[in-house]
């Protein structure tokens, strides 16, 4: 690992929710997914979890929350460490919403999809009914309720997939890859959702090629490269970094290469603004 | 059947009345004739909302009236019963009403001509025909007992599409699964009904981006090009069940569906017309007998 936030290498990791300890994942033979991942995840942060196609974010996804059963490495749940009994805890408050609405929507109305993950907890019905309700509210689908999933278009079916999540009330979210897929608009709205569930207190973890969000959304971010966490620390250490922007294959957001051309044309001082949206920008830009 | 309708599940995603014909047909069948559209037609039912155990109770009831009553009059009043409902009260068009009804039209004809048309070695009967070896020969009863039977067909036929056209299939499963059917098969349904829509999706689109590289140009092409959508679907539709079956296990799937259904009671007085309807084609078969 070439570098980690003060969080990361905190030993005592004593308020984290989740503790990855040299987790190894095995597909077969030839394909290695996984080759001993370290990472601690802390209650309220949003991470970007980055890396090229293969590199094993969703390899990573499916194994924290238990579909996969790592090869090798120990996974920790609020210092809990993870078997077959409390396997279900995990899955619990790790929800994954998956890449494909398609391949996550199970049932034939959008009130029992949402429903699927409660039931399966074994909730009481009203408290199942609660959590629907809200949930559907959040995600602005409840006149969809009694609609067959496969008839909606492709953002409701996106709005789905994500109420399903909320549904379970998970302390972690995790994105696959969220915004693949989504025209302008939807990806807007999913990212004010992404900002709510954030202020809300929810561990975010979302995969994305977009450096761009990356940079403007995270505040800490993961480099997936071929089975290895290579970077872990904020958006600013990682992109000015070069040795991993370059070995991950990742672009510099746009802003930071607009910043730092600014400033080494001379045109701004070199005060470490490094403004993160347009309107931040503008908005020292005005200051001066 | 189901895969000819399938351009209608995917285009129609939203709207509720723009159901045109124009669109996505090539070759002019005009008829909305197949197993998605019955569920898009199921699904904005206007008698959606009445309760599914209800509606299959009722079909399944007008179905044995018009088998048992066997007589035309009572075949004729669940024709016109399971029209008032479906068109009626459900509020399908009658155009498609119509062409859905015509699906079993080849059977039924089929069917009955073999009851209405005799041979023999003789000129029998009060028209026939000579055919080399014998003679086609139709009687005024053999007609009479033909037209009937058509009639009792159709009186059934359109007593089941009650059902069938304001039942989503779903809703029909968990009637199943109340009725006590093994969960086994009512998921393996449940199962089978959405992969219907993912797979028709994944193979459609194949379909189209082997058209575009001139796949289906003429018939020996047509016939592999089918060959490799078909063993390509094989492979999409494993990875696809195995992406599913992790998607469950991530929202602690243990092995039975279970969905938050709502308990949905039937009003009375919706029992009450069903009952005293029943009664009075059962006096109606008492008086006919």
């Amino acid at each position: 690992m070439i570098f980690n936030n003060t969080k990361a290498t905190n030993t005592d990791a004593s308020g984290a929710i989740l503790q990855v300890k040299d987790l190894h994942y095995v597909y077969d033979e030839m394909n290695v997914a996984l080759k001993g991942i370290n990472v601690s995840i802390y209650p309220g942060e949003r991470i970007a979890v980055v890396g090229s196609n293969g590199a094993g974010k969703s390899t990573f996804f499916l194994n924290i929350n238990g579909v996969l059963t790592p090869e090798q490495g120990e996974i920790r749940f609020h210092d809990i460490p993870v078997t077959k009994k409390t396997l279900k805890q995990l899955r619990k408050n790790i929800g994954i919403v998956f890449q494909y609405a398609d391949n996550q929507i199970v049932a034939s109305t959008v009130k029992a999809e949402v429903s699927f993950g409660p039931m399966n907890l074994k909730l009481p019905r009203e408290v199942v009914q609660a959590k629907v309700k809200t949930a559907m509210e959040y995600m602005n689908i409840s006149e969809f309720g009694d609609r067959p999933p496969h008839y909606l278009s492709g953002g409701e079916k996106k709005r789905v997939a994500i109420a399903d999540i909320i549904a379970m009330e998970p302390e972690v979210i995790i994105f696959d890859e969220p915004t693949a897929a989504l025209d302008p608009v939807n990806a807007s709205m999913l990212e004010e959702v992404l900002s709510r569930l954030s202020e809300e207190g929810k561990t975010l973890l979302i995969s994305t090629h977009d450096v761009d969000f990356t940079y403007r959304w995270a505040e800490r971010v993961l480099v997936f490269c071929d089975g290895q966490i290579i970077a872990d620390g904020t958006p600013l250490e990682i992109f000015r970094n070069q040795e991993v922007v370059e070995r991950a294959n990742l672009q510099r957001p746009m802003m930071l290469d607009v910043y730092e051309g600014l400033v080494s044309a001379g045109v701004l001082p070199d005060d470490q603004a490094y403004p993160k949206v347009p309107s931040e920008l503008q908005a020292y830009l005005n200051n001066r | 059947m189901i895969f000819r309708g399938r351009h209608h599940a995917h285009t129609h995603t939203q709207d509720h009345h723009g159901h045109s014909h124009s669109h996505r047909h090539r070759f002019g069948h005009s008829h909305d004739t197949g197993g998605f559209s019955i569920d898009y037609y199921a699904v904005n039912s206007g008698i959606r909302h009445w309760d599914p155990r209800f509606k299959a109770a009722f079909s399944m009831l007008l179905l044995l009236c018009c088998l048992l009553g066997n007589h035309p009059l009572i075949s004729l009043i669940s024709v016109v019963t399971a029209a008032v409902i479906t068109v009626g009260m459900g509020r399908l068009a009658v155009d498609r009403y119509i062409s859905v009804l015509t699906i079993p039209l080849a059977f039924i004809i089929m069917g009955s001509l073999a009851v209405g048309i005799n041979f023999s070695r003789q000129p029998l009967g009060d028209w026939n025909l000579f055919l080399h070896w014998g003679y086609m020969y139709v009687t005024r009863e053999s007609l009479m007992e033909m037209l009937f039977l058509m009639l009792k067909v159709l009186g059934a036929v359109s007593a089941m599409f009650i059902m069938t056209l304001s039942t989503p299939s779903f809703e029909l499963f968990s009637v199943l699964k109340k009725m006590h059917c093994p969960t086994l098969l009512v998921e393996l349904m449940h199962m089978i009904y959405r992969f219907i829509f993912i797979l028709t999706e994944v193979q459609r689109n194949m379909r189209v981006a082997a058209e575009s590289r001139l796949g289906f140009c003429d018939f020996r092409t047509s016939c592999y090009s089918f060959g490799q959508i078909a063993s390509n679907l094989f492979v999409v539709s494993l990875r696809k069940a195995n992406a599913f079956y992790d998607a469950m296990e991530a929202r602690c799937y243990e092995g039975e569906f279970v969905f938050l259904e709502e308990d949905s009671v039937v009003p009375a007085k919706m029992i009450l017309t069903a009952a005293v309807y029943f009664a009075a084609l059962f006096l109606l078969w008492w008086f006919l007998r």
